[in-house]
C-alpha cells in the first residue's frame, strides 16, 4: 500500500515540476508515506524526522508525512513536520506547498520575477477598519519601498513595495463617500508607485486616480482625494493631468524633494535629480495652477555643508512650497546612512530648521495673502484651542479659521469668505 | 483534514552559494544559481546572511543570461557585513531580495546607441552585466580605482574599449583618478552616459559631463553607498 501510495505521491510531484533525488541532502522536499503496522517503521519515522529537522538549521527544506499514522503519532509529527495530511487530500498537496510560499520548479522555469507572497499586508488590507472620523479616512492602497534611501530603514522595516488590489480600493473608496466621507487620503510608503510591482496586472496610479475621479464624476457627493507619500523618480506629468480635469482629486500635492542641492541628493540616494524636480513642479504650475505644493525636507544630512544648505533654501524659494515638514536629520539603525559619520552638529540642524521655517512662512504668508477677498470651499474639522472657534481645511489643505464655534458644520465642507491671511493659516467668514 | 503549522514558511528567497571568486585580497563575487531569478541588466538586490539580521545592496554582476547570478563585493575595512560575506564558502546559504531599481539598458536603446559607462571601484557591476547581456552594444568604460589588481575581470573588455584609471599606482591606462582623465575625452553629442560608483565621483563626473555641454537626460546614475 505504501508503494502505491508512494507512487501517486510521485505523480502529484512531478506534475508540480518537482525532479526526484535519491539523495536525500540534495532534497528540498523530503516526505514518508508511514505505516503503523508494526512500532519499528514509526520508530524509523521519529529518527528520521530528527536528521532532517536539524539539516533545517542549514539548509531550505520542507518536510510531509503522510500514509497510515495513529493519533498518538499524528500529534507528535503536527509538531516535528511541516505538512501532515491524510491520502484522501493528496491532490490539495500542491496548494499546502504554495500556502508555505514555495514556488515550484516548474513555475521557476518561466522569466517572471518571483517576489515572495507577502499574505500579511493582504490579510491586513482585508480587516475592515474601525474609522475614527466620521468624514475623514484614509485607505492604504500600496505597502513597502524599494527605493532604499540612505536615511531610511523603511525598505527593512516594511519590506518589498506590494500594491493592494484596486478593485478593493474602488469599493473602499465608493463606502466611505456613500458614507458622506469628504476628505479620502490614499496611503503609501511609495503611494505612486501603485501597481509597479504588478508587471502589468493592475492599473497604474495614473489610471486608479482616473478610475476614482470617474466615480466622483458620477456620484452626487462632494469629497476630495489626496495621496501620500509619493517619491518624485515615479511621478510623471500624467499623475498631473489626470488631476486637472477631476474636481474630486484634490488640487493639493506633496512631493518630498528632502533635499535642494544635487550632490546630498546623491549621497541620499534620491534617485532624482533637481532638474526632474523642477520639471514635476512645472507641469503642476502648468495644468493645475491653483495647486498647493507640499514636501519634506531633511536638515542636516552627512554631506550638507552650508553651501548645499543654501541650494536647500534656494529651491525653497524656487518652488514656494506653501507648506514643509522640515525634520533634522537622525541617523536610523538600519538605513545605510546610519554607518556613516553624522558629521552635522545638532546646533547647526537646529539653526538649519529654524532658518528654513522662516522661509517656510514667508513663501506661505505670500500664497495666503492672495487668497483674501475670495471664496473657498472649507472642510471644517476642527476647533482652535486659543479662541475656541471652529477650523477647516480648504481644499488644497490650508488652515482656515472662522469667525465662531458651530459645532453643527463640523464634517461639512462650506463656503468661507477669507478675510485675513497669517503665515500658515487664513481667517474667514462663513458664507 | 489536513494539519499544517501556520508559522512555518519556506522562504524562496535562500539561495545556496555555488562559488567564491577572489580578484584581489579584498574583492571577491559571489556566484549562486539563477536558476529561479529574473533581472534586468543594471539592477541590485538586497543580500543577507541567512540567520544574520543585516542586509546589503549589491549591483547584479552576471548578465540576464549568464548561468549563475553573480556579486561583485569588496570587504570593508573594519565592517560588519562584508568581512562576514568573505567567510562564506560554497554551500553557504544567503538570502536573496529584488531584483530593484531602474538603471540599466533599453533593449532598443543598446541595439542603437553610443555609451559611456563610468565607474569606481565595484561600481563597475552593473556595466558588466550590462555588456554580458547585450554583447553587440557600442560602449565604452572608464573604470577609475587605487590599483591596477582592482581592474576587475578586465580581459573580458576588449582593449580599445576599457580605459583603466589607477590613482595609486602607475599600471593603468592613465594614471590619476578617472575624473581628470574624463575632463581629457571628448565624446560623440548622443553619447549616453551611465556612472556608478562612489557619490563624490558621480558629483564630480556629472559636473564634469555638464560643463562638455552634455545634458541631464543623457547622464544615468547609480549610487554606491
Amino acid at each position: 500500500m505504501n508503494i502505491a501510495d508512494s507512487e501517486r505521491v510521485s505523480s502529484v510531484l512531478e506534475g508540480m515540476g518537482y525532479e526526484r533525488t535519491d539523495n536525500e541532502e540534495d532534497a528540498t522536499l523530503l516526505g514518508i508515506l508511514a505505516c503503523s503496522v508494526r512500532q519499528k517503521p514509526i520508530d524509523k519515522v521519529y529518527n528520521k524526522i530528527a536528521q532532517w529537522n536539524r539539516w533545517k538549521n542549514k539548509r531550505n527544506l520542507i518536510t510531509f508525512v503522510s500514509g497510515c499514522l495513529l493519533p498518538a503519532d499524528k500529534e507528535k509529527f503536527l509538531k516535528t513536520f511541516d505538512l501532515i495530511f491524510p491520502m484522501s487530500e493528496l491532490g490539495q498537496f500542491p496548494d499546502m506547498i504554495r500556502e508555505y510560499g514555495v514556488v515550484t520548479p516548474a513555475a521557476l522555469k518561466t522569466r517572471q520575477p518571483i517576489m515572495p507572497k507577502n499574505e500579511h499586508i493582504a490579510a491586513m488590507w482585508h480587516i475592515k477598519p474601525k474609522y475614527q472620523s466620521t468624514y475623514e479616512a484614509f485607505v492604504p492602497i500600496q505597502n513597502g519601498c524599494d527605493k532604499f534611501c540612505t536615511f531610511c530603514a523603511v525598505p527593512y522595516t516594511r519590506g518589498r513595495e506590494v500594491s493592494r488590489p484596486s478593485s478593493e480600493i474602488l469599493d473602499e473608496i465608493r463606502h466611505l463617500v456613500n458614507q458622506g466621507y469628504k476628505s479620502i487620503t490614499l496611503l503609501g510608503q511609495n503611494v505612486n508607485s501603485y501597481g509597479l510591482d504588478k508587471n502589468g496586472e493592475e492599473i497604474t496610479f495614473s489610471q486608479l486616480l482616473r478610475e476614482i475621479g470617474e466615480y466622483g464624476k458620477s456620484s452626487e457627493h462632494e469629497f476630495w482625494v489626496y495621496f501620500t507619500s509619493p517619491h518624485p523618480q515615479d511621478m510623471n506629468r500624467e499623475v498631473i493631468e489626470v488631476i486637472a480635469v477631476y474636481d474630486c482629486l484634490a488640487k493639493q500635492i506633496h512631493l518630498p524633494m528632502q533635499s535642494g542641492d544635487e550632490r546630498v541628493l546623491i549621497k541620499m540616494n534620491r534617485r532624482h535629480s533637481m532638474d526632474k524636480y523642477r520639471r514635476i513642479v512645472a507641469d503642476i504650475r502648468e495644468l493645475i495652477p491653483q495647486a498647493t505644493l507640499f514636501t519634506d525636507i531633511i536638515v542636516g544630512f552627512t554631506g550638507e555643508g552650508e553651501p548645499e544648505f543654501m541650494n536647500t533654501v534656494s529651491a525653497y524659494e524656487e518652488f514656494k512650497f506653501n507648506m514643509a515638514y522640515i525634520a533634522m536629520y537622525s541617523p536610523r539603525p538600519g538605513a545605510a546612512s546610519f554607518r556613516w559619520e553624522d558629521e552635522v552638529t545638532s546646533d547647526d540642524k537646529k539653526e538649519r530648521l529654524r532658518r528654513l521655517s522662516d522661509v517656510l512662512k514667508i513663501c506661505s504668508h505670500e500664497y495666503n495673502e492672495t487668497l483674501l477677498g475670495k471664496t473657498l470651499r472649507v472642510l471644517i474639522n476642527g476647533t482652535d484651542r486659543k479662541t475656541g472657534f471652529s477650523t477647516g481645511l480648504t481644499e488644497g489643505k490650508i488652515i482656515v479659521r472662522i469667525d465662531r464655534h458651530d459645532e453643527s458644520l463640523m464634517g461639512k465642507i462650506v463656503d468661507v469668505k477669507i478675510t485675513s491671511a497669517a503665515n500658515l493659516s487664513l481667517s474667514g467668514e462663513v458664507v | 483534514m489536513s494539519l499544517m503549522k501556520p508559522d512555518m514558511q519556506m522562504d524562496v528567497s535562500f539561495y545556496k552559494v555555488e562559488e567564491i571568486r577572489h580578484l584581489t585580497d579584498e574583492t571577491f563575487s559571489l556566484k549562486l544559481p539563477r536558476a529561479r531569478f529574473a533581472f534586468k541588466a543594471g539592477q541590485h538586490i538586497s543580500l543577507g546572511i541567512v540567520g544574520g539580521n543585516q542586509s546589503r545592496e549589491y549591483s547584479i554582476y552576471s548578465g540576464e543570461n549568464d548561468e549563475n547570478l553573480e556579486l561583485l563585493i569588496k570587504e570593508v575595512d573594519n565592517g560588519y557585513f562584508t568581512p562576514r560575506l568573505r567567510k562564506l564558502k560554497a554551500g553557504s546559504m544567503v538570502e536573496v531580495h529584488g531584483p530593484f531599481g531602474k538603471f540599466g539598458m533599453e533593449p532598443e536603446l543598446a541595439a542603437n546607441g553610443k555609451f559611456v559607462f563610468i565607474a569606481s571601484g565595484t561600481g563597475i557591476a552593473p556595466f558588466r552585466s550590462i555588456v554580458h547581456t547585450y554583447p553587440g552594444i557600442d560602449y565604452r568604460i572608464i573604470h577609475g580605482v587605487r590599483y591596477s589588481k582592482e581592474a576587475y575581470d578586465r580581459e573580458e573588455y576588449a582593449n580599445d574599449r576599457y580605459t583603466l584609471c589607477t590613482s595609486r599606482d602607475k599600471g593603468g591606462d592613465y594614471n590619476g583618478r578617472l575624473t581628470g582623465y574624463l575632463k581629457t575625452c571628448k565624446f560623440d553629442p548622443e553619447t549616453h552616459f551611465d556612472l556608478c560608483g562612489n557619490s563624490n565621483m558621480i558629483f564630480d563626473a556629472l559636473e564634469i559631463l555638464k560643463d562638455k555641454g552634455f545634458e541631464r537626460d543623457q547622464i544615468h546614475c547609480e549610487v554606491y553607498f
